[in-house]
């Protein structure tokens, strides 16, 4: 058995002090990548402090600024929650494909996104709402947008002390239809080999694409193509997604593969969102 | 030695107080300290569903669980469905439909179906096949699981 230490956190404040004070700790949230990763040797704690029951990291409300998603809040939570059926439905397809129905009852956003995988199916779809990822610590708040949020495969913006309060889904929220499409080798418990995020705003679109690059990317050439010099043609705009990825060749499919997989799961997703 | 902390807990209605291990896997715990092997020990990453437990009424995969996690909830195993001798309505539909070969996976599909037919009385195909997503049955029975799931929910 791997031996370290647990505490479970009285707040958020012991939290952040320990994270900032000792090394070699971690916090603990759903655990289903933090038990994984400790097991496979992938991590070593010394310290894992239980952040799951804090109060003021289960929120899930809508407020004034949008929708507020506590780190501590699971899958299947916001999967199901209304104000994110209604306005952020590419969101709820995201969180919805993680896993296993039990997977969902543990796992969380925040989680998702911390572990920082390019694969992570929740990330693509914040991309495309603009989603703003609240961090606290012992230094103080802060805001990233979610597209400054992964620096590198496991790596993300959080320094040493700090850790996601809440995802932020901001009003305004879009106008039009969102889709999250992944190619996948089994239909659950799978990493996307391809996850792609669609999300209509009035007659523009956003595109985000996991698992095709280092992190989650913006297809920013099939945007404009559309956005702003009017493509209609979404199979063309699609195929300009070679400019903005760069897929490599691993147990889940090849680089080529993926290549093909992404323009074809966004030409799927424009066509879907826009009712062609 | 690892450190060892107090929780106090109810499975399958008992109130039970023990010294947990850190580091130790709920799944573990309920095999070793607890003596209730009915929840198998498959992949323990999560993927397998074999070691699947209602944990506050949900189906949770007990191997990505800590033990020390448990203080303060209510577990039920394979174990705690059957009450008086009498075995509950899903555990019967299996046995009915054969809805197994080897059975190692079954305690696990049984309580993800349970918490499926509590939150979802009468399931479509579709909400069986999402609540046992996370169950692997290699001997493929998984039409045999289908129905009997089906027809439990029936009842």
């Amino acid at each position: 058995m791997i031996s370290y230490s647990y505490l479970k956190c009285k707040d958020l404040a012991q939290a952040y002090d320990l994270l900032d004070k000792e090394e070699q700790v971690y916090p603990l949230a759903g655990g289903t990548d933090l038990l994984v990763g400790m097991r496979g040797g992938k991590f070593t704690a010394k310290l894992v402090v239980d952040i799951k029951e804090l109060a003021e990291l289960k929120i899930l409300e809508e407020n004034d600024q949008g929708i507020v998603i506590g780190a501590a809040v699971t899958l299947n939570e916001i999967a199901t929650f209304k104000p994110i059926l209604d306005h952020a439905l590419v969101l709820a397809e995201g969180a919805h494909s993680v896993g296993s129905y039990p997977i969902r009852n543990r796992a969380t956003l925040a989680g998702n996104i911390c572990n920082a995988s390019p694969a992570a199916d929740t990330a693509a779809p914040l991309f495309t709402l603009n989603a703003i990822v609240k961090i606290t610590g012992s230094k103080g708040k802060r805001t990233v947008p979610i597209n400054e949020f992964f620096i590198g495969p496991g790596k993300n913006a959080l320094h040493k002390g700090e850790l996601v309060e809440s995802v932020l889904i901001p009003r305004p929220y879009p106008k039009g239809a969102g889709t999250y499409m992944k190619a996948s080798r089994t239909g659950s418990v799978d990493l996307a080999t391809v996850g792609v995020a669609i999300q209509r705003w009035d007659d523009q679109v956003q595109v985000a694409v996991g698992a095709v690059a280092a992190t989650p990317v913006r297809a920013i050439s099939v945007e404009k193509a559309i956005n702003e010099n009017g493509e209609k043609d979404f199979a063309k705009a699609a195929s300009l997604a070679r400019n903005d990825i760069s897929p490599i060749t691993d147990l889940r499919g090849s680089r080529e593969y993926r290549y093909h997989m992404a323009e074809v799961l966004i030409r799927r997703g424009i066509e879907k969102v826009m009712e062609v | 030695m690892s450190e060892k902390i107090a929780i106090n807990f109810t499975v399958n209605g008992d109130n039970e107080s023990r010294d947990v291990e850190v580091g130790q896997t709920l799944m573990k715990f309920i095999r070793d300290d607890l003596h209730l092997t009915g929840t198998k020990s498959g992949c323990e990453i999560g993927e397998c569903g074999a070691c699947t437990v209602i944990l506050d009424g949900k189906p949770v995969n007990s191997c990505l669980v800590l033990a020390v996690e448990l203080d303060g909830k209510e577990l039920v195993t394979i174990e705690g469905l059957t009450k008086n001798g009498e075995l509950d309505r899903i555990q019967k539909a299996f046995i009915d439909h054969a809805a197994f070969q080897c059975g190692y996976c079954t305690p696990g599909m049984i309580m993800s179906a349970r918490a499926l037919l509590e939150r979802t009385p009468e399931p479509t195909d579709e909400d069986i096949n999402e609540a046992l997503s996370g169950n692997l049955c290699r001997c493929g029975a998984y039409q045999e699981i289908r129905e009997a799931v089906k027809s439990a929910s029936k009842k």
